[in-house]
């Protein structure tokens, strides 16, 4: 990659503290801020009190406390409101670098100074993500209030879970900075964007319970569903590259669109080019299995001795799962094990039978709902259980093998009693 | 000196501009003339790199100058521009001096000569129409290009102001540059241009100094208006 020049440094310089002094003149970001502050500090105070009530029952009894896991209780539902200001508000902040300069016509000004094009999409794609940035602070700030209160973080859970959102804003960003670039007004593209950031929810939601098919895969793909592995404190390579990736290009189409003198056939073939290079991207990244458990129950780790096993798997494990999707037993497995399966054992395939119950209150489809068959070359068990105690013997012994991992790590679990409420102040000066 | 040659430019059906030839030369004050919807805009924003051409070229000192180059040689001033509307004016002058890294006589002579100094600290947003023609024109002064294309430069002014916007424009042709002007007011026109272009309809009907346009229009006496209403 070709270096910056001192002179394009110069000019990145001038043209971040303008775009800077815009963003931080704009109503956009001020009604961001304003609601996000309150939103933050109400989702920490609820989070903190359903966290006290569980805790007490915790620490009364003992065995419940491995449950209290304050990234659960606390730290996912307090940046869950980044989440919903990231989905609702912040394409309005996002839009409005290139909208507006559309909409005033001083965008044809701009695209006159010196320096590229590139250049310039970079000034306003960091000028709008060191704000985002900026605006996480009335969420850390409730993290070190929870700290304050005798909360135990464990810091290295906060690792994925900031990238991911980081990572989800990134995405947001370009795509509000590629629709404002095509669309005519600041209005349209506002409109465009939230469509896109609230489809996406609409989708990972609406999709999400449904029976396999098209739309229970298109979920998978929502931008939503991919915040969700970093929120259980799991850093995965693919997913993190797959949404650089998306940011990357959305913003290099971005710069490509703004073109000045370029033709709409030479603008579509370069963005063409650019989605290719970037679905490519995609394709090979996701390839690379490489994860990192950062939560310090390791929620999303099997015993090392199991895990080394079933890397050995190197057949084409079949499990046929006769539940329901909003089956709460499905969700476990899903957690407990399948998740921890495709990452690693790579021939795996899960299927998702269909067993007529479709609704909550549906009725199972017979006598076998609920058993789940495991086939592994030429070998199959069936089982009803969702434990990995009674799973992963299994298929060792579908494997071939004997050992078993033991685990002697044990998770002490934090509860906290305590009272939020203070924080409430804090929140709204914030 | 700046050749443009053959510049069509279509939108849809409609052809905005057909096969547009003519020369900037240098140090000159070049007039666009022609009734409203003749294409003055499209072929200012053309010529300089803005909008994409169907076909033609631009060629500067005999070079072909390729659109993503222009900005180099021309600066463009739009007309009805609102730039950074919630910014003090004095940001915004900062931001095109930082930028084009102008020296500080110009940023002295576009503040003093179009008296912007009582509105230096208003957002951009609050000034009159008359303050923002002059703020817009005070960015174009800080571009350091050669070649200033202008916009209907004279509109938003009253009869003295642009008097003075016209003594202002000749002191920036004495530093070396050439101006392009596109001028509704054929009256401005005849008072400010060496030469001029009149375009109606997307196309060149005449190009020169008066005398030239009046010959073309078969007219032995008359003011612009007269040349004007005989070749469209």
């Amino acid at each position: 990659m070709r270096s910056l020049s001192s002179d394009g440094m110069r000019q990145l310089g001038i043209l971040l503290k303008k775009e800077l002094c815009q963003l931080l003149a704009s109503r956009s970001l001020l009604a961001m801020l304003l609601i996000f502050s309150p939103l933050v500090g109400y989702s920490f105070i609820q989070a903190v009190s359903l966290f006290s009530e569980a805790s007490r029952s915790a620490l009364q009894h003992t065995e419940l406390a491995p449950g209290m896991n304050p990234l659960d209780g606390v730290l996912v539902p307090t940046l869950g409101s980044l989440y919903l200001v990231t989905t609702l508000l912040f394409p309005f902040v996002a839009i409005r670098p290139i909208g507006m300069e559309r909409q005033t016509g001083s965008l044809k000004l701009v695209l006159q100074f010196p320096g590229s094009v590139g250049l310039l999409v970079a000034a306003k794609a960091i000028a709008v993500f060191v704000l985002w940035v900026g605006a996480l602070s009335p969420a850390l700030l409730a993290l070190c209030f929870f700290g304050g209160m005798g909360g135990h973080i464990h810091p290295l859970e906060l690792v994925p879970l900031l990238l991911g959102h980081a990572l989800y804003a990134f995405v947001i960003l370009g795509a509000a900075f590629l629709i404002s670039a095509l669309a005519d007004s600041a209005s349209t593209a506002a409109i465009l964007i939230l469509g896109l950031t609230l489809g996406s929810w609409v989708l990972d939601f609406a999709a999400g319970s449904q029976s396999p098919g098209l739309l229970r895969d298109l979920s998978q793909l929502s931008l939503t569903a991919s915040i969700r592995s970093f929120e259980r404190g799991l850093f995965s390579f693919a997913v993190s590259a797959r949404l650089l990736i998306m940011g990357v290009a959305l913003l290099t189409s971005t710069a490509a669109c703004l073109h000045a003198g370029d033709t709409f056939r030479s603008r579509a073939k370069r963005s063409a080019g650019i989605l290719v290079t970037a679905i490519l991207a995609c394709f090979l990244v996701s390839a690379v299995p490489w994860y990192r458990d950062f939560s310090e129950d390791r929620r999303n780790s099997l015993p090392p001795e199991d895990e080394t096993a079933l890397r050995q798997m190197t057949g084409h494990l079949k499990i046929f799962v006769f539940l329901s999707p909003d089956d709460p037993r499905y969700r476990d497995l899903e957690r407990q094990l399948f998740s921890k399966f495709r990452r690693l054992i790579s021939g795996v395939e899960i299927r998702l039978m269909d067993t007529g119950k479709t609704a909550l209150f549906g009725v199972g489809g017979g006598d076998d709902y609920g058993l789940n068959r495991y086939e592994y070359e030429g070998k199959a068990e069936e089982s009803r259980s969702t434990s990995p105690r009674e799973i992963l013997p299994l298929l060792s012994r579908l494997a071939g093998k004997t050992e078993q991992g033991t685990s002697s790590f044990f998770y002490p679990g934090y509860p906290l009693v305590a009272d939020a409420e203070r924080f409430s102040r804090f929140s709204f000066m914030a | 000196m700046l050749e443009v040659e053959g510049v069509t430019k279509r939108f849809g059906e409609v052809e905005a501009l057909g096969g547009i030839g003519f020369q900037l030369r240098p140090n000159e004050i070049l007039g666009l003339i022609g009734p409203n919807g003749s294409g003055k805009t499209t072929l200012m924003e053309v010529v300089s790199g803005l909008l994409p051409t169907d076909s033609g070229s631009v060629h500067w000192e005999g070079s072909h100058l390729p659109p993503k180059k222009r900005k180099d040689i021309i600066f463009y001033l739009p007309d009805g521009v609102l730039p950074y509307e919630d910014q003090a004016a004095i940001k915004v002058l900062r931001l095109f001096a930082e930028i084009y890294e102008s020296p500080s006589q110009a940023r002295k002579l576009a503040v003093e000569e179009l008296g912007l100094g009582p509105v230096l600290g208003k957002r951009v947003g609050a000034l009159s129409k008359g303050y923002r023609r002059r703020l817009l024109l005070a960015l174009a002064l800080l571009s350091t290009q050669p070649v200033l294309f202008l916009d209907e430069p004279f509109d938003g002014f009253d009869v003295k102001q642009v008097i003075g916007v016209m003594s202002l424009l000749r002191k920036v042709k004495s530093t070396g540059r050439t101006l392009f002007l596109s001028i509704h007011q054929l009256h401005d026109a005849e008072r400010m241009c060496e030469r001029l272009l009149l375009l109606s309809g997307g196309r060149l009907l005449g190009t020169g100094t008066l005398p030239d346009l009046r010959r073309q229009a078969g007219l032995e006496s008359g003011d612009l208006e007269e040349v004007f209403l005989a070749l469209t």
